[in-house]
């Protein structure tokens, strides 16, 4: 019998190294734009919505208290989330393990936290250059200013990244092939459409329909976003009254916990569903 | 344990669900040399590789690469070692060039793109895209990854699969030089030249379980050198002499029965030479004509036959 023994002379296996990490965020970024099926699903739709923003402006339409565009805008700031991190990163984890490029990967010195934080890091930065187009459109085209408190939207955006990125993991779990991704995505994608409150506000809803909105992933980042941006009360039960610095904070806080616990749950499901290899036979 | 022990694995079983694909496997693979496992296709190669290589735990046993366990202490067994997968999983849309150079980015100590194109001869395919890669290239391309951070260690799931046999040839050029500059390499192939060509010593695996190992000599010996002639027409079969007590197998063949020894003893004994004697001396006597006389020593052929090609009949003769 040999017993292990930690060698002195091992490297230190650092779970997560930032140069490989940005490495692999490089290769994705190479590999979407050379998928042109693929990078017009990443970045047609967020481009649909910026043009949309700019041709609906000055139409005069209101939206809980503020005109339309400024609430869209503000609510593109999370949507985004769906097309550059969850949509992205279920058909490449799908297309990766199908093509066994995970396992290629894997099989090399690389963390397991290496080989898929590569993808989300570089799905992130793409969704935080789309916000930035729209923080833009806002800012000039739009008159809204920039955001209020661009810490607390910042914080809102990246925790999003991370329950999205997560159910992303175990969606491509059960997903059987890269064109199959078009279709499981779609439950996630409607119910963060019309349930989040991102376009159409929720305050006109029934109550039940409102407790369940709430709770959905894509809801509270939109709380966020929109509250963080314009600096007054838009979470979902808010009366979108003007907010100081710490009220800002403290009125984002159901929403940040609310974020806390799907990290949670996001993690248990990609834990229980994401798969390395191809299912055998 | 000993320095020179790179793979230790020790009765190893392997599970899925209720199918045991490896069912108590032990060997070992000494520093520098080359050990193949051979095996029909479903005879537990992949999985034992796959299990050396650390993607999964044993089911039971245990597994040692480097005096580590390849699963618990993955990230610090795989510096040491270059992979090879029995299925590539290239980035179609990345070039020959762009691949290499991915790999050199992520591994530690990573040797000069052009050295290792070279060395398995893709040079001239750099700029391809890996889709556009004939099969064997894209084994090769498999290959240059794998030996990117000079791996102390080799592991090659059936490197030459799906290759033409020019392609073939490369290779184990590619694999003795690697050999050469002392690299340990563990492969799995169903070729049996493949393993006559390259390995120190060899496994013949077969329904989850080793059946023979040793040197090729080794495992040649004891499957004996084979006589064979057809049975001239005036002999009976129950008539045909027993040299050194070998018993003929009779088969059908193409000009009429074909009468078989297999001499045991080792390989290159006088046995064959005794044996044929005998037999002519026989055939003299009774002033008969051995008709498609042959004598030639065993081959793996031979041996991987009898272990894994007719399990029935082999089950038979017991």
């Amino acid at each position: 019998m040999t017993l292990t023994r930690t060698r002195p002379d091992a490297p230190a296996a650092r779970p997560v190294d930032p140069r490989r990490l940005l490495r692999l965020a490089r290769l994705d970024m190479t590999l979407l734009w050379r998928n042109r099926t693929a990078l017009f699903g990443v970045v047609g739709l967020p481009a649909f919505f910026a043009v949309m923003l700019l041709v609906s402006d000055g139409n005069g339409h209101q939206s809980a208290g503020v005109p339309a565009v400024l609430y869209t805008g503000t609510g593109d700031l999370a949507f985004f989330l769906l097309p550059a991190v969850f949509m992205n990163l279920v058909s490449v984890f799908t297309a990766r393990r199908e093509e066994l490029t995970l396992k290629r990967l894997r099989s090399g010195p690389l963390s397991d936290a290496e080989a898929l934080g590569g993808s989300v890091l570089g799905a992130t930065a793409l969704y935080l250059a789309q916000s930035a187009v729209i923080v833009v459109i806002i800012a000039t085209a739009l008159d809204g200013g920039l955001p209020a408190d661009p810490v607390l939207m910042l914080l809102g955006m990246l925790l999003g990244a991370v329950v999205f990125a997560l159910l992303a993991m175990a969606l491509s779990g059960v997903t059987p092939t890269v064109e199959m991704a078009q279709l499981t995505v779609i439950p996630v994608l409607l119910v963060s459409m019309l349930g989040s409150g991102f376009m159409f506000p929720l305050e006109e809803a029934p109550v039940g329909v409102r407790a369940v909105a709430q709770v959905m992933p894509l809801t509270p980042a939109v709380e966020i976003a929109r509250t963080a941006y314009l600096g007054r009360d838009f979470t979902v039960d808010g009366d979108h009254g003007a907010l100081g610095l710490v009220e800002t904070w403290t009125a984002c806080v159901p929403a940040l916990l609310t974020l806390a616990a799907w990290i949670v749950v996001g993690a248990w499901l990609a834990r229980r569903y994401f798969r390395w290899e191809p299912r055998r036979g | 344990m000993a320095k020179d022990k790179i793979v230790e694995v020790a009765g190893l079983h392997q599970r899925y669900g209720d199918f045991e694909a490896v069912r108590g496997i032990s060997f070992e693979v000494r520093e520098g040399e080359l050990f193949a496992l051979l095996g029909t296709n479903g005879a537990g190669k992949t999985t034992t590789m796959e299990t050396v290589e650390g993607f999964r735990p044993a089911s039971a046993g245990t597994v040692r690469v480097l005096g580590r366990d390849p699963h618990r202490e993955r990230r610090a067994v795989r510096s040491h070692v270059g992979i090879m997968l029995q299925e590539g999983g290239l980035f179609p849309d990345l070039t020959v060039a762009e691949t290499v150079d991915l790999w050199r980015d992520i591994v530690p100590g990573a040797r000069p793109r052009d050295e290792v194109l070279e060395q398995v001869v893709l040079a001239d395919r750099a700029d391809v895209r890996a889709r556009q890669l004939s099969g064997g290239q894209k084994r090769r391309l498999d290959l240059a990854l794998a030996i990117v951070a000079r791996p102390r260690v080799l592991f090659l799931d059936e490197p030459t699969t799906g290759m033409d046999p020019e392609a073939r040839r490369t290779t184990w050029h590619t694999v003795r030089g690697l050999v050469a500059d002392g690299t340990t390499v563990l492969l799995t192939t169903h070729y049996l030249e493949e393993a006559e060509q390259l390995a120190d010593r060899l496994a013949i695996m077969h329904q989850g379980t080793v059946r023979v190992a040793g040197t090729v000599a080794e495992v040649l010996a004891g499957h004996g050198d084979r006589i064979s002639f057809r049975i001239p027409p005036q002999a009976a079969v129950a008539e045909l002499p027993r040299p050194h007590g070998a018993e003929p197998q009779v088969s059908a063949g193409g000009g009429g029965p074909v009468a078989t020894y297999t001499l045991t003893g080792p390989p290159t004994g006088p046995g064959v030479q005794r044996a044929l004697r005998e037999l002519l001396d026989w055939a003299d006597d009774r002033r008969l004509e051995l008709a498609g006389l042959e004598a030639r020593s065993a081959s793996l052929e031979d041996v991987f036959l009898r272990v894994a090609g007719h399990p029935a009949v082999e089950e038979a003769h017991r």
